[in-house]
């Protein structure tokens, strides 16, 4: 049994389970063995101090529901990726738009932004007056620029 | 009386030489305006019919019925940009087109259109090895797609020049089996069993009934010859964008799209000549022509119908076909012809 | 010294791809040794649009997420932010909502139908699913004024009450459209070349269906009876009667029964919903259009509902605010789509395709 820092109940009547940073990858191991097989949401919410990891758990045998939470100060967060082959896709989302880097990601690349561009836009700090343009090279890869260029 | 000698009747005051000479070349002209008709016209009668398979009215806007859409649309591809890949390889690209076209109308050239009224046999020109000639032409218009294929330098247009080759080859060898099988059978009644005319005009009973063998293998190789669905796979448009026509644009990939057309035409025709009887049926002699075209018509119209009722196949089970089912059956139906022919002596 | 594998380039412009989807494909001939997809072409964050727009606001970019299907977006939606706000709506905006989610949900399901004959080469039903989708879109039009981004539901209810016409027209439908789908099913499975281009193709086990996340037909299509409508019931799908249609094959053809079976169920509770819809308020007067910009909602709500692609989820975080605090959308396509480089391993090109169509990928949503 690993220790969790908290539990409660949220509106929508789900258990939630805060654990601490170090602990979650026994714990999330924990409940793959206790049968929750279906990992159905990542969300990665920016407290503006810290960012919060919200885990959505889901044991389709017994159709029951669990929120496991995780706080990070430095946005550094271990990737669940192991266990849920499903957080593949949601951890490259959450790191390209909110910026979690996802200790242990096989893979991890931004997923709907061009790989350079600059800031991740789901922050509540993103500047959004500063508009960036996407570009194609030569290969076929996108790329940022900050200046309308050829193909605008 | 043929419809040469009709045209140098007229032109005789020209003397022997020259009069036969004007007399080919307007025979010609008159060749390419009647398939380029019938093609204007196939297309039209394929949008009309797709159109009610499909619970739409097709086109209805230019002209009476819509039947001058073609020629809208003929004007608008000619009047299209053409661009050029940057990297093609030049010659095959541009060339690969017209190969495909005049390979097609060549082969018009040497089918048997029987009699019409006053003008006579329309015929344009005899042959003893007509048939010979004209599957040769047919394996000529593949080899137009491949060069389109490797050509535009492009890996969708280079995998439908792939998935043809693969098509034709296994097709092929099929259906020139299942033509040998006729030839073998005409052969006893008629010493030029190679000319498509003797052959036609000397049957007792449709080669159809004959050979219903045949006729299935032919006229399945005729459709992955022609390449419409579900043997589409030169164009693969789901898969491959366009095939080999990926990067055509114009009056180019209309030459293409007209050649697909006028490939199921030929077909048509050929099946209608080869198996069920040609331009014979009652007043053969007057009407032949006529007989000619409505046979080809209905099997132009069920081509069109299992082009649009059939998916794609795909292409390894297209190869399996062509090589472990109807190889062997058309192996059969020729051993078939052959003990009709020698032993019961039809 | 590199691999000897032709790299192709599928997409995002692609007569197949449904949308903007970008395959990076390795091929041994026509054989496929390396898939990856792109994605993000149709990407418009609609996350943080949320973070700028009133709760009410918020609507119209759930419309444009599962544009095919969009009632189904808002369901999902307002199921989050009504409770988030404590507006819940009047039972007979309820039944409204029922109603007019399974309309879309068969919808949706025609336009995947009609697409994938598309897909497979097959061009004539693509007009027989759309000339009866269009027969929906019609009812839509009469209940709200537009067709595919209706924008029909609100907090608190919907925009417009049903009119005698409008019930008058589903009823009609309810009559007409059961024969039209026995027509558009028996053209494709009374094909010879369809089941020889859908069975035994693109076998997914319940397992590997399950760890990815993959929901909705195509996990019912793999044999697990998950559906979120009896799971955990959402609206008044607690009160109606319907099956969940499952099969244990997990490959095209399973997908695609599962599909139309689907749309069998959703005319039973169709039917079912016009004969217990109540005479009553469709609108909830706590949240009448003076008070919309007004209210504020407090903690934070996670709301599933079955989209017709799949586990629609929908992740409202509020701070007491009039806006929301975070909103993050659970795209069951998302999902779904992970799985297709697993799928498409060692398949030919052309199978591929025939996976990826039965996916039913719309591209609004898996961007968003």
């Amino acid at each position: 049994m690993v220790d969790i820092i908290s539990e409660s109940i949220g509106k929508d009547n789900r258990k939630i389970i805060l654990v601490s940073l170090e602990n979650l990858i026994p714990f999330m191991k924990e409940m793959r063995s206790k049968g929750f097989d279906h990992l159905s949401l990542v969300t990665a919410v920016d407290r503006k101090d810290s960012i919060d990891v919200v885990y959505h758990l889901h044991s389709m045998e017994r159709n029951e529901y669990v929120v496991v939470k995780v706080n990070t100060k430095n946005s550094v967060v271990p990737s669940v990726t192991g266990i849920w082959p499903s957080a593949n896709w949601d951890e490259r989302e959450q790191y390209d738009l909110v910026g979690v880097k996802f200790d242990g990601h096989p893979n991890l690349k931004r997923l709907f932004l061009p790989e350079s561009w600059v800031g991740h836009p789901l922050r509540k700090d993103y500047d959004l007056s500063k508009v960036q343009y996407i570009n194609m090279d030569e290969d076929g890869e996108d790329y940022v620029t900050f200046d309308a260029g050829d193909g605008w | 009386m043929s419809i040469l000698q009709w045209i140098y009747g007229v032109l005789s005051f020209l003397g022997h030489d020259i009069g036969y000479a004007l007399a080919y070349i307007i025979e010609s002209i008159i060749l390419v305006i009647f398939v380029s008709v019938m093609l204007i016209f196939m297309i039209y009668l394929f949008r009309k019919y797709m159109a009610r398979v499909q619970q739409r009215i097709g086109p209805n806007r230019v002209g009476k019925f819509g039947s001058l859409q073609l020629i809208a649309d003929a004007l608008k591809l000619m009047g299209k940009e053409i661009i050029f890949p940057k990297e093609r390889d030049d010659l095959p690209y541009k060339v690969a087109p017209f190969i495909v076209f005049f390979g097609l109308v060549l082969a018009f050239a040497f089918l048997p259109y029987g009699n019409l009224s006053i003008f006579g046999n329309l015929t344009v020109t005899y042959s003893d090895v007509s048939i010979i000639f004209i599957f040769a032409i047919l394996a000529i218009m593949p080899i137009g797609e491949v060069l389109a294929g490797i050509g535009s330098h492009n890996k969708y247009a280079l995998m439908g020049a792939l998935r043809t080759v693969a098509k034709d080859v296994s097709f092929e060898v099929p259906m020139m089996l299942s033509v040998l099988a006729i030839v073998v059978m005409a052969s006893a009644r008629t010493p030029t069993s190679l000319s498509l005319e003797s052959v036609v005009t000397t049957e007792i009973l449709p080669y159809g009934i004959l050979e219903p063998i045949g006729l299935l293998v032919f006229f399945i190789a005729m459709v992955a010859r022609a390449s419409y669905s579900p043997f589409d796979m030169g164009e693969s448009d789901s898969e491959l964008v366009s095939g080999y026509s990926t990067e055509y644009t114009g009056m180019r990939f209309a030459l293409f799209y007209i050649g697909l057309f006028g490939t199921i035409f030929l077909g048509s025709l050929l099946i209608a000549l080869l198996y069920i009887g040609g331009f014979n049926g009652p007043f053969s002699s007057q009407v032949g022509f006529i007989w000619l075209i409505v046979k080809g018509l209905i099997l132009v119209l069920i081509s069109f119908t299992i082009w649009l009722s059939m998916p794609r196949i795909r292409i390894d089970r297209l190869v399996n076909t062509g090589w472990k089912y109807l190889l062997p059956i058309s192996f059969i139906n020729l051993v078939l012809a052959g003990v009709l022919t020698l032993g019961l002596g039809w | 010294m590199s691999d000897p594998w032709i790299e192709l380039n599928i997409g995002p412009q692609h007569p197949s791809m449904h949308g903007v989807l970008r395959l990076k494909a390795k091929l041994d001939g026509e054989i496929i040794k390396e898939l990856e997809p792109v994605i993000g072409y149709l990407h418009r964050n609609a996350e943080k649009l949320c973070e700028m727009g009133y709760y009410c606001d918020n609507l119209v970019y759930f419309d444009r997420m599962d544009y095919v299907g969009a009632m189904n977006m808002e369901v999902g939606y307002l199921e989050a932010a009504e409770k988030i706000l404590g507006v819940p709506p009047p039972d007979r905006a309820k039944w409204i909502r029922v109603i007019i989610a399974e309309l879309s949900r068969i919808a949706a399901h025609l336009v995947w139908a009609g697409a994938y004959g598309l897909d497979l080469g097959m061009l004539t039903p693509f007009f027989y699913c759309f000339a009866e989708r269009e027969k929906i879109l019609t009812i839509f039009t009469e209940a709200c004024g537009s067709r595919q981004e209706t924008n029909y539901m609100s907090i608190g209810g919907v925009y417009q009450d049903f009119n005698d016409k409008i019930i008058e027209e589903i009823k009609d439908f309810l009559a007409t459209f059961p024969k039209k789908l026995e027509e558009i099913y028996n053209l494709y499975v009374k094909n010879d070349v369809f089941l020889s281009r859908t069975k035994g193709i693109g076998v997914l086990s319940k397992e590997v269906a399950i760890s990815y996340g993959v929901t909705g037909p195509m996990l019912r299509a793999s044999g697990v009876e998950y559906d979120v409508r009896k799971a955990e019931p959402y609206l008044f799908y607690d009160k109606v009667n319907f099956e969940i249609p499952i099969s244990h094959k997990g490959d095209n053809l399973a997908r695609f029964l599962v599909r139309f079976e689907e749309m069998r169920q959703s005319l039973k509770i169709i039917k079912q919903g016009l004969e217990k819809l109540p005479e009553g308020p469709y609108f909830n007067p706590k949240a009448k259009k003076s008070m919309m910009i007004r209210m504020r909602g407090e903690g934070e709500y996670y709301a599933r509902t079955e989209s017709s692609k799949g586990e629609f989820g929908v992740y409202i975080v509020a701070d007491g605010g009039v806006k929301p605090y975070r909103v993050r959308v659970r795209s069951p396509t998302f999902k779904n789509l992970s799985i297709l480089p697993v799928l498409s391993k060692d398949v030919m090109l052309a199978d591929m395709i025939a996976i990826s169509g039965s996916i039913d990928l719309v591209f609004g949503e898996i961007d968003r």
